[in-house]
């Protein structure tokens, strides 16, 4: 794409992504809208095995169109090979292949005889491939193929290749454009012609790449031939020279549908939504689940809503209501609540990387820029701030305020960072997003900005040409020119004119005196804990266009009639402009402008996707920060429908919100049917998914605690890991939070955050200390139904303090029991007369040294452990009385009930009830048996996936 | 489940295909069939212990002594012979003089990074720290290729690990024990043990009122494989729990108080012989941490008072051990410190002081393929760098990875699909292994 016009390009790209997007469900002709530009051409030469067959062939193969290719076709240039960052038997080709003058000057490298044109056979690219010479990637092609025919006849030719012969490819395009078969196992053969710009066509079938996104719903051999599998849909795509051409596949599911699925199947919803989801699904064959019941969707709507399950009280009053439009009451409620703003924030925080970690220096208070980060865009999701202004703060974001002298930044910062944080909510900027640690690098900032507001990974172009897109290497260059003027994060860069203010407030500090940076830093911190103003850094943007001097010179010079040579001044380029952007002025009002225009193709749609998968669990495009040519959304119009009403309706993300939980298609039921189990992109039910780390970290604290702590939480969200907004150090100390795969916000990409469930999650929720003592807490949930029911509450086992009694018991009982073992041997050597006394004294010393234990533990009787001191291998503990009585089973009932509410959102039925309170009377004590359930309840699945 | 493509077309769905969700990860087989041949060597170590030095340790009072330095350098330390001829050490080191044939020293070890936490990311990886990305701990990196059998933890850290799993994943993580275990006393870690006043019993009672009452979604777990995980993660969790063979390994006072002395019967000592213990019952990676050496001041006195008898006792008993339970040979061994210490010697207090010295240092290894009784590299006459080229940590790194049969070259994936090789820049000391 070397001559195309980048404005040319940025359109194709658009229609390219439109047309394959919307094509295969909306257009009566798929096909027209690349297709027509070829029709008055001439006919597409025939493919290259077919020309090469003949020996005599007098075609000279071109490098760029024929040679290369090949080799890819071959595999020469993957990653496993000799497109591996290191190259491979210490030849090195650049990755796929797009980067022609390199690889050209790599096969004709001197002395290598990778291409020798005088001895044509001995080319190490001819008898490698075909194993004459050993070839560790093993044979590529035979003898004399057209393969080797045509590689040959290049080298023959004199293997040219010049910089200014390559020639732009214009439109690939695949036939069939979209392929529907009936059962598995049929095949269809893709052809491929490529048209350039000179108008020539050619059947690049032979010379093509192909790869499925679903190799069990399609398979794509190496020739282009699809075999169909399951049902489902899925692309295929087709790669060529810089072009990436996706091709979609369907196979529609019959399955006879039952009269309950037909009368599903036929409901017709008025949301836009569901009615685009059923255009999908209908094509498909599927027949969606039907709606969840009223506790499943309470559960789930708080949950994705506000990241805190709903109280017992609320779970019990929602599913009395019997008026029709509860759930709408609901969500406005939710919407309404302090969880939204905390938890969407933390979402938010997610997606632009709020590091504290990567903010060390930046504030002269220690872990407050993260809470800042937080909280300012916390304030703006309360307030319901368009989408485009809050991203505007960040994008634009000065240190100081309009009107605000160095002075009073610094006097405001002071107090804010000694803990008035709502007054930085208040702050039109937040300038912490440019200050990370890991963002001053421009491409750095390259990489970093297209995945927070674009869902784009342009980080593959950095080293070569993207492999599933259109950036390339110059793409990704010119784009992260632009951020290089921004000079953010150094606590010691201020503008030049508050030089001066800086020095007056560092002298009184330090009293005048000239200090090395560490200890200047550390009088600062401590001056700033003691409240006193201290300097701030400032944002700078180094714009680098004329000094003052420069321009005084250039008067100057202008006055004399001299000539001076011009002023380099950078430029740079917004992805996918024709326009270069001189870097003169702040760069980033330009990006701003580009990001919030409605024709941008990802910016709407990269935060509808995001909040589409919160709600979902995948997005409609998946991954939703890998958005590409090769990796289509899976609903191609509900993502345009959503991203263009999203943009009509101001940014605004409360309406978006709305917009999909009030959907049929959010509201589905978990259960499926024959024709949607296997379905995981299409939306037609609704599919579990493990809960958020700080959900799931908050839920164990609500469902554990007392009722009155439960209240207080929710109240005041300050305990809450949903509301934290921080993140640890790397190493930090929040382990539950870390292993149920909190966001690290460290490597721009949403995968940062994980929803697997691992071993490690298993043994904390079983078995760590926190939990047991969480659970049998003083003050717990469990220690307030034992007071309700009148019996002995938990003893708090799980402390710390327990702990070490335990451990103290531990290491006594096997002092004892070595002792014994040890006496059992003496006492055998000693003669009969001298035993009876001796084991009577050992007898004595053996009660004293139990004494301790027998009052909590089994201990077993003196002689019975002379006989087989290895029997006592463990401390088991006495059964305990307090037992409960008969008239105590009613209340015991309804405990087991309420944490049901308090654990799972739901009540139990009839046959859970026998089961709790059945294990609750066989336990040892009240207290252990609650302890019990609610171990086993926080251990179930239902706990902590989505229902 | 995300699907997740990466910079060359692996996708993500393919790895999990073959199981991501078994307990160490993806299987060594299934990732090669992905990635094509040649990215696993046979090699000799099973296992690895890695003994991490934070703070730094003086490499001139140690392993690389100069006793015709000037004495502004020189320190009060001599040299002695070891069981090797023509290799000398400190002479407060004598255990390991006695044992030197076991182990190698590298000398004139070099790198650039003068801050502790950034040294410490270099040397525990292999590659220079990046802001932008976090590289994996040899653990981290151990576990996903190499893991254990169910009921041991893949990787333990004693007490913990200065290096995290980087952009590998927390399910990569060590289990950290958080303590260390004292001379002839049981020891607990957290999650194994049973916490206070639970016994085996109760447990087993709470597990069977779990499987009653968890059969909601029964229906769909046939199909779904995070259900499938959470039962499978769940059982795994429960075997390991109440299985005797975890707490057993943990447990060092099941040693022979003979074989346990050997040791040394500070917490240091007896977290090598807990390696031990580990690493027999199946653990692929243990990582032992042996602090205090950040001597800026009185560098000599606490060398010679309490580091240096520490680390003499609790490494040659290390060694030692492994060697009479067989093990050497298939234990891979590491011992490095985040950076070296100036050779001249500061004079902020009478004593003197040595400060961070990352351009010349010192690093031990052992077991597995390695040769003892040699020294590899070499420093000048005044230790302050590397006499000829110098080793960098990147070399290590890849010789270790080589020792425990990993690919140095191994390429993976971050997690935005990047492609990264494990270690960029090191080549296989081969006189390690000749």
């Amino acid at each position: 794409m070397k001559h195309l016009s980048k404005r040319s390009r940025f359109m194709s790209a658009i229609a390219a992504i439109l047309f394959f997007c919307m094509a295969p469900w909306l257009h009566a002709d798929p096909n027209e809208p690349v297709a027509n530009r070829s029709s008055s051409e001439t006919q597409p030469t025939a493919k290259m095995s077919v020309r090469f067959a003949n020996k005599d062939t007098q075609e000279v193969p071109n490098f760029q169109k024929h040679v290369m290719p090949l080799l890819g076709r071959m595999g020469c240039n993957g990653r496993a090979c000799h497109g591996s960052f290191q190259g491979r038997g210490g030849f090195q080709l650049s990755l796929f292949g797009y980067d022609f003058a390199t690889d050209h000057d790599a096969l004709l490298a001197d002395n290598t005889g990778r291409v020798d044109t005088d001895d044509i056979d001995e080319s190490l690219i001819l008898a490698k491939p075909i194993d004459a010479d050993y070839h560790e990637g093993g044979k590529r092609m035979d003898l004399d193929s057209w393969q080797y025919r045509a590689l040959r006849k290049w080298i023959a030719e004199g293997a040219s290749f010049e910089k200014t012969d390559l020639e732009e490819l214009q439109a690939l395009k695949v036939e069939p454009a979209e392929m529907q078969f009936t059962q598995s196992k049929q095949t269809a053969q893709l052809k491929v012609i490529a048209h350039w710009k000179d108008g020539s066509a050619e059947d690049v079938t032979d010379l093509c790449r192909f790869s499925s996104n679903n190799d069990a719903v399609a398979e794509i051999d190496e020739n282009g031939l699809v075999t169909s599998g399951e049902t489902g849909d899925t692309h295929v795509v087709v790669y060529y020279d810089n072009a990436v051409t996706p091709v979609p596949v369907l196979q529609r599911i019959t399955t006879q549908l039952s009269d309950q699925q037909q009368s599903i199947a036929k409901r017709v919803s008025k949301q836009p939504i569901d009615q685009l989801v059923k255009q999908k699904l209908d094509k498909l064959g599927i027949v969606p689940s039907g709606q969840c019941t009223d506790a499943e969707f309470i559960r789930r709507v708080s949950l994705d809503i506000t990241g805190m399950m709903p109280s017992a009280d609320a779970v019990k009053t929602f599913l009395a209501d019997a008026s029709a439009d509860k759930r709408q009451t609901l969500v406005e409620q939710l919407l309404q609540s302090p969880g939204y703003s905390a938890w969407w924030a933390t979402r938010l925080s997610d997606w632009t990387g709020n590091n504290e970690a990567q903010l060390t220096n930046v504030l002269p208070v220690r872990n407050v820029a993260g809470k800042l980060w937080f909280t300012w865009m916390q304030k703006r999701l309360e307030d319901n701030l368009p989408y485009d202004k809050i991203v505007e703060g960040i994008v634009n974001a000065n240190t100081s305020e309009a009107g605000e002298s160095y002075e009073q930044f610094c006097k405001n910062m002071t107090e804010i960072c000694s803990g008035d944080f709502d007054q930085f909510a208040d702050r039109q900027s937040m300038p912490y997003f440019w200050a990370r640690r890991n963002f001053q690098k421009p491409e750095d900032r390259a990489i970093g900005f297209a995945y927070t507001f674009l869902g784009v990974r342009i980080e593959c172009a950095q080293c070569h040409k993207h492999p599933f897109d259109q950036w390339s290497k110059q793409d990704f260059d010119d784009f992260a020119k632009l951020f290089a003027p921004i000079r953010a994060g150094n606590a010691n860069i201020i503008q030049p004119e508050n030089r001066d203010t800086r020095q007056a407030l560092l002298d009184k500090i330090t009293g005048g005196k000239k200090l090395d940076n560490g200890e200047l830093r550390r009088q600062i911190y401590s001056a700033a804990r003691d409240g006193k103003v201290v300097p701030f850094g400032e944002l700078l943007v180094n714009t680098r266009g004329m000094t003052d001097q420069q321009k005084k010179q250039r008067a100057a010079a202008k006055r004399k009639g001299r000539k001076l040579a011009p002023v380099n001044i950078p430029t740079g380029k917004i992805l996918g402009a024709e326009q270069e952007l001189k870097l003169d002025a702040d760069p980033r009002p330009a990006l701003m402008d580009w990001l919030r225009d409605p024709k941008n193709p990802y910016f709407a749609k990269a935060i509808v996707n995001r909040v589409w998968d919160n709600y979902f669990g995948i997005g409609i495009v998946n991954p939703t920060d890998d958005m590409n040519l090769a990796n289509p959304p899976s609903n191609a119009a509900l993502l345009d429908h959503l991203a263009s009403e999203f943009i009509a309706h101001d940014f605004d993300l409360k309406w978006l919100h709305r917009e999909i939980v009030l959907s049929d298609t959010y509201q589905r039921s978990a259960e499926t049917n024959a024709t949607n189990a296997a379905d995981v992109e299409n939306f037609s039910r609704h599919m579990p998914r493990r809960l958020p780390a700080e959900v799931v970290y908050d839920m164990v604290m609500l469902a554990t605690g007392s009722s009155q702590k439960a209240l207080q939480m929710r109240g005041e969200l300050t305990s809450m890991a949903i509301a934290d907004g921080t993140t640890g150090a790397r190493g930090g100390s929040q382990f539950a939070l870390e292993v149920f795969g909190k966001s690290i916000r460290e490597s721009n990409c949403d995968c940062d955050r994980s929803d697997s469930p691992s071993l490690l999650q298993s043994i904390y929720l079983r078995n760590d200390q926190e939990m047991f003592q969480r659970i049998a807490d003083r003050n717990g949930w469990v220690a307030e139904v034992c007071k309700d029911l009148g019996v002995q509450g938990p003893s708090g086992s799980g402390n710390s303090q327990q702990a070490l009694q335990t451990r103290q018991a531990e290491g006594l009982r096997r002092q004892v029991v070595l002792r014994v073992a040890s006496l059992s041997k003496q006492l055998a050597k000693l003669p009969e007369s001298r035993r009876e006394p001796a084991m009577e004294r050992a007898k004595l010393a053996y009660r004293k040294q139990t004494a301790k234990l027998t009052k909590v533990y089994e201990v077993p009787s003196f002689k019975d452990l002379l006989k087989n001191p290895k029997s006592w291998s463990e401390l088991v503990q006495k059964s305990s009385s307090g037992s409960l009585d008969d008239g105590k089973v009613a209340s015991l009932e309804g405990a087991v009930q309420e944490t049901y509410l308090r654990t799972l959102s739901r009540y139990p039925d009839d046959e859970e009830v026998d089961i709790a309170v059945d294990y609750i009377r066989e336990s040892d004590s009240p207290a252990k048996g609650i302890e019990g359930l609610v171990w086993a309840l926080v251990n179930t699945k239902e706990f902590i996936i989505s229902h | 489940m995300k699907l997740h493509q990466t910079c060359d077309g692996v996708r993500r769905r393919d790895m999990l295909k073959l199981g991501t969700l078994s307990i160490g990860g993806l299987t060594l087989a299934g990732y090669n069939k992905l990635h094509a041949a040649g990215k696993v060597a046979p090699g000799a170590a099973e296992r690895a212990i890695f003994i991490e030095l934070p703070g730094g340790p003086s490499h001139m009072d140690t392993f690389d002594l100069k006793p015709n330095a000037p004495d502004t350098h020189r320190g009060s330390f001599n040299p002695i012979s070891t069981n090797v001829p023509g290799i000398q050490i400190s002479e407060h080191l004598p255990k390991l003089a006695g044992c030197m044939d076991k182990f190698a020293i590298l000398r004139g070890v070099s790198h650039t990074l003068a801050a502790h936490r950034l040294g410490r990311e270099y040397v525990n990886t292999g590659t220079k720290p990046i802001p932008a990305l976090e590289y994996p701990s040899f653990a981290a990196v151990m576990s996903k290729e190499k893991p254990s059998p169910t009921e041991v933890p893949d990787a333990v850290a004693v007490p913990k690990a200065s290096q995290g799993p980087g952009f590998l994943g927390i399910r990569y993580s060590p289990l950290e024990t958080n303590g260390q275990p004292s001379f002839g006393r049981p020891f607990s870690v957290r999650g194994i043990s049973l916490p206070g006043g639970v016994g085996i019993d109760e447990v087993n009672r709470r597990q069977s009122l779990l499987n009653k009452l968890d059969r909601r979604f029964s229906e769909l777990e046939k199909n779904d494989q995070l259900l499938d995980g959470l039962d499978r993660f769940g059982d795994q969790a429960y075997s390991m729990i109440t299985s005797p063979k975890a707490r057993q390994a943990f447990d060092i006072s099941q040693e022979p108080e003979s074989f346990a002395r050997q040791f040394g019967e500070d917490s240091f000592g007896q977290s090598c012989l807990l390696s031990l213990r580990l690493v027999e019952s199946g653990v692929r990676f243990v990582t032992v941490q042996l602090g205090g050496w950040d001597t800026h001041r009185d560098n000599f006195t606490k060398l010679k008072d309490t580091n240096l008898p520490r680390l003499d006792a609790g490494l040659s008993g290390l060694l030692n051990g492994l060697e009479q339970r067989g093990l050497l040979e298939s234990t891979a061994i590491y011992v490095t410190g985040e950076f070296g210490r100036t050779p001249k010697i500061n004079t902020r207090t009478a004593e003197g002081g040595r400060d961070h010295y990352p351009r010349c240092m010192f690093m031990l290894m052992a077991g597995g393929g390695v040769n003892g009784g040699q020294v590899i590299g070499e420093s000048d006459d005044t230790a302050s760098g590397p006499r000829h080229e110098g080793i960098s940590p990147d070399d290590v790194a890849a010789s270790f990875y080589k020792n425990l049969g990993i690919d140095p070259t191994l390429e993976y994936n971050s997690s935005t699909g990047r492609p990264i090789t494990l270690v960029r820049d090191g080549q296989v000391i081969d006189q390690l292994f000749s």
